[in-house]
């Protein structure tokens, strides 16, 4: 029993342990401690292994069904209050935080009903498995609201090409010599350029993927790839934003 | 050489002093009818010193708006590339914000 107890739990930690060959580029993160971090469920998870109950298993389940619960509930802000999100993407991030609660809601309902160990354990291990909301849902949504973002930023950014363009061309009919406003708003416009050329591709990448894509494998790559990209796409608004503020003042010393 | 003075002249003459009478005591009348009245003596001066607030409080209503909101805020008219870049900016911290919350370091272990 005790070794059957102990797998199930090293079977939820093998998630904990996918989280670093996935996180990719992020850095080391201390462990979360709120209500969705996954110490909340630590005392849970040794009185079931300590209690060895069907009670004690059961409220480790719960428990980690609920910290899920409130992770998409956070997500569902992050969609609600995101500036950048296009509304077919804002739907498809809504649709699949939906499933994952129904589904979770679901398993909670199956968990409460079982009557023996084996089939809680079973099911506990779906908590994880079958939804996959911390390794799958919660990077499409961060992925795909940043790379919404990004190309929201690049219709700004046409406004502000629009705007220094007029101030260059007014100066150099003056005759002021405009060459180096030029070139930063020339290096603003292929900043902007490549970082929509990172972005544009990453929700249609990312939004298909399925749980038992990630279960297989193949998803977790493509995510690894998303995120590379819009951290580069990220560096190349930084600099975008860098080569406007460049071409304003260059023209501010010329009047 | 001294001519004598004929009637005709000298009724000319009293006639002309007659009516220079009369219209001294016509201004007179005028004059003191206004002051039993509305004190015009009080008025003139009164009406003196209001010009004079009304000059000094002339330039006073102008000084008012240069100080006021209004009077700042027209040569500092808001430079819309500003705001565009301000809001480029705030994009930027949005996908910051996405970037460390995609880490599920930071969220929780499945």
């Amino acid at each position: 029993m005790k070794t059957r107890i102990t797998s199930l739990l090293a079977g939820l930690a093998l998630g904990s342990s996918l989280i670093f060959v996935s996180a990719g580029i992020a850095g080391a993160v201390a462990p979360a401690t709120g209500p969705a971090g996954k110490g909340v469920c630590a005392t849970d998870a040794a009185t079931a292994r300590n209690d060895k109950t069907i009670g004690a298993l059961k409220a480790f389940a719960n428990c980690e069904i609920n910290r899920r619960f409130a992770t998409l509930n956070t997500l569902s802000g992050k969609i609600t209050a995101s500036k950048g999100l296009t509304t077919s993407d804002a739907a498809a991030l809504k649709n699949e935080i939906d499933s994952t609660r129904s589904g979770l809601t679901a398993l909670k309902a199956t968990i409460d009903a079982e009557t023996t160990i084996p089939a809680v354990k079973a099911d506990t291990v779906k908590i994880a498995a079958d939804y996959r909301v911390y390794l799958l849902v919660g990077p499409q949504v961060h992925l795909v609201i940043g790379a919404d973002t990004v190309l929201a930023a690049q219709a700004k950014f046409a406004t502000v090409n629009t705007n220094l363009a007029a101030r260059i061309a007014t100066l150099k009919a003056a005759g002021k010599n405009t060459t180096a406003a030029q070139a930063d708003l020339d290096a603003m416009n292929a900043a902007v350029t490549a970082a929509a050329g990172l972005a544009g591709p990453i929700p249609g990448q990312v939004l298909p993927l399925t749980v038992a894509q990630y279960n297989g494998g193949t998803a977790g790559p493509i995510l690894t790839s998303a995120k590379a990209a819009l951290v580069s796409a990220r560096n190349d608004l930084k600099t975008a934003l860098a080569q406007a503020k460049a071409c304003r003042t260059a023209l501010k010393a010329l009047k | 050489m001294k001519r004598p003075v004929s009637t005709a002249t000298r009724l000319a003459a009293t006639a002309l002093l007659v009516g220079l009478a009369a219209v001294a005591c016509s201004g007179r009348g005028n004059a003191a009818g206004n002051q039993a009245g509305t004190t015009p003596a009080t008025a003139v001066v009164t009406t003196t010193p209001e010009a004079s607030p009304t000059l000094t409080v002339a330039p006073t209503d102008t000084a008012v708006p240069s100080d006021s909101p209004a009077g700042i805020d027209a040569p500092a008219t808001p430079d819309p590339l500003d705001s565009d870049l301000s809001g480029i900016q705030n994009l930027l911290n949005g996908v910051n914000d996405q970037l460390s919350g995609n880490d599920p370091g930071s969220a929780g272990g499945e």
